[in-house]
């Protein structure tokens, strides 16, 4: 009806008093900004890991000796299963038939150093052929390595850029021979800079054929093995494939637990969510209550401006206005009020996750579900606390408001 | 009948004791009256004048509006009442003071739930018709006790309501200026409307045609003003 006109007076009641506006939708502001921030950097982080879970692990899984260990007891039992070979990479290789790729891995760190500079803390990674698509690493210059490096167990190795940058610095990098440990290993090629992951540097790593790394690094001890399925829909039925084989292999009986784990990007997305949806339900509450606090104030900003304005409702009474139309026009104010805080806080949340997003490894993205969750609760804030003086000033006895001075 | 009032009694509570603001009053006015009803302070003319308007409903009696019992109505069914068939003119003028002229004779009409443009050119012509046509975007602050008083008057007006109902219309304007006013009362009651006066003022009194003295909540006369003042100078403003 006169919704416009009760926005209008809620609006032009905003700019007559800045000042006293911006301190009662101060709680509003910060509630609902909280909210934005919270929810951005969670859903950055969201779109981020999900990307890089699921694009380097695309219908992975990863069969080690350990799997997802989440007590004590599990690491001790664990620790008794036999280790995971490369005999067992072959067995999967030949045996799973919804595989399209099996790349058997090791990790490690070395020093590295070439002529008269040394890094160290470098990640030493074995990996078996194919493991350029399981890794999602793309090639910069060179070659990747191949089933010949890692047959006959050559002394080659790829470099991630961040390495390359450092030992070489101007100088082309391939065919060149870097020490890794106590080992000299030809440079074949250089991977494209993957960029910093929360700060830590995905291109600050040296690869080399898991066969070599077997032979110079680990004759003993137990490797992974990443599975990549022929599409999404068989990655299931690969992964039954392998368990079948591995039970096999480790002369296992049915009903007994497997001897080894067997991990699928999904088990991450699932510790992940949990742990963000941790951080979701403390911030909610965080801005529960300052938005319980903004709503308060509001409510107390609009029992005054009933006060102030009691001659106008007892005008608008007596020239018709029924005790809905009262009620109407001061829930619309107090609405308008805390919406006017909730646009400020999603504008203010927005740049702060952005800002921060910006200058640090935090990933943010302002989505539109969270600016719509802030202008729902910054509407439901002014409706809820907004009922009560609207109320009072539907209730007022005409007369005695318009003998009001 | 225009008004019916029969046996009406208003009594408050003021802490434990009985205020009898109307103590039965009988009163009928017809259509197109000019009329005047008087009192000293706590007379019980305000009583009578805020049941009248349908801002307060009796304790006891009945009121009958165009043959409709106001006594027993609701609140919303009053505020539609005095939407559509009272328009109030008050001693403080009792306009909006943020918005303009234009703005405040609108009003009844937002509340009567007519259409943008249908208020905007109504109220137009309320306003011109009290001769302030060119005063429309002006906020009250901004005109004269006169002008604003005025602007009452188009409100009032606005909405074509049966009764037009003026509590001390000149109390806070100068002698010339209440005299304006009382110019362009007349003119409203020639142009066919129900004007009522409440007034402790003699001389404001005169100019309706009839004449009501309220005195401890009764009425003590109910005389024919044989010579009306300001007829001569009738249609001024209408």
């Amino acid at each position: 009806m006169n919704l416009r006109e009760s926005v209008g007076i809620a609006l032009a009641g905003l700019r007559a008093n800045k000042l006293r506006s911006f301190l009662t939708l101060l709680g509003t502001i910060i509630g609902v900004a909280s909210v934005i921030a919270v929810v951005s950097f969670v859903e950055g982080m969201n779109q981020f890991v999900t990307r890089k879970l699921l694009n380097a692990g695309a219908n992975v899984f990863v069969v080690d000796k350990y799997g997802f260990i989440t007590s004590e007891e599990a690491w001790e039992e664990a620790q008794k299963r036999p280790d995971v070979t490369l005999d067992d990479a072959q067995a999967l290789r030949e045996g799973v038939a919804h595989a399209s790729m099996v790349v058997a891995q090791a990790n490690g760190s070395a020093p590295v150093r070439y002529r008269a500079k040394s890094m160290k803390g470098v990640s030493l990674n074995g990996r078996g052929p194919g493991y350029e698509v399981v890794d999602d690493q793309a090639i910069g210059f060179g070659r990747h390595l191949t089933h010949v490096d890692d047959s006959n167990r050559r002394l080659t190795c790829v470099i991630g850029s961040e390495v390359a940058e450092e030992l070489f610095g101007n100088l082309d990098p391939i065919g060149r021979r870097i020490r890794v440990d106590r080992w000299e290993f030809e440079v074949v090629g250089v991977t494209a800079a993957k960029g910093k992951v929360f700060g830590q540097s995905q291109d600050r790593f040296v690869t080399v054929p898991i066969h070599t790394f077997q032979k110079y690094w680990q004759e003993r001890g137990s490797f992974a093995i990443a599975v990549k399925s022929i599409d999404q829909a068989s990655l299931p039925r690969a992964e039954q494939e392998a368990r079948n084989i591995l039970r096999s292999m480790r002369h296992q009986r049915p009903g007994q637990p497997d001897q080894f784990g067997i991990t699928t990007s999904e088990t991450w997305l699932e510790l992940y969510r949990n742990l963000t949806g941790g951080i979701f339900v403390v911030s909610i509450g965080v801005a529960a209550i300052s938005l319980l606090v903004g709503g308060i104030v509001i409510m107390n900003i609009m029992l005054v401006s009933v006060t102030e304005r009691t001659k106008e409702i007892g005008i608008r009474k007596a020239l018709g206005a029924r005790r809905r139309d009262i009620m109407t026009q001061f829930l619309v104010e107090s609405t308008t009020l805390s919406l006017a805080g909730g646009i400020l806080g999603i504008i203010a949340g927005g740049s702060l996750a952005l800002g921060v997003g910006l200058i640090s490894p935090l990933p943010a993205a302002v989505s539109a579900p969270a600016i719509i969750m802030g202008l729902v609760m910054s509407t439901v804030v002014g409706m809820f606390f907004g009922s009560y003086p609207a109320y009072r000033a539907a209730q007022l006895d005409p007369i005695d408001a318009l003998r009001y001075e | 009948m225009l008004i019916e009032i029969r046996d009406l009694h208003r009594v408050y509570q003021v802490g434990d004791q009985e205020v009898r603001a109307l103590d039965g009053v009988d009163l009928d006015i017809r259509q197109n009256e000019y009329l005047a009803i008087m009192g000293p302070s706590g007379s019980g003319k305000s009583t009578l004048m805020n049941i009248i308007g349908c801002l307060d409903t009796p304790t006891q009696g009945s009121y009958r509006l165009k043959d409709k019992e106001i006594a027993t109505l609701t609140d919303d069914e009053l505020a539609r009442i005095r939407n559509q068939e009272i328009g109030f003119v008050f001693q403080t003028f009792n306009l909006l003071a943020r918005a303009d002229a234009l703005h405040n004779v609108e009003l009844p009409l937002v509340y009567a739930g007519l259409k943008h443009e249908e208020r905007r050119r109504r109220a137009k012509e309320a306003l011109t018709l009290v001769g302030l046509g060119d005063r429309m975007m002006h906020k009250p602050n901004e005109l004269s006790g006169g002008q604003r008083q005025r602007v009452a008057i188009a409100r009032a007006l606005v909405n074509k309501p049966s009764i037009i109902l003026a509590d001390e219309p000149t109390g806070n304007l100068d002698s010339k200026t209440g005299d304006d006013i009382m110019t362009a009362f007349h003119g409203i009651w020639s142009a066919g409307n129900t004007v009522i006066l409440v007034t402790h003022e003699a001389d404001v009194a005169e100019h309706a045609h009839r004449i009501v003295r309220v005195k401890d909540g009764r009425i003590e006369s109910d005389t024919v003003n044989p010579n009306p003042r300001g007829a001569s100078a009738s249609g001024a403003h209408a």
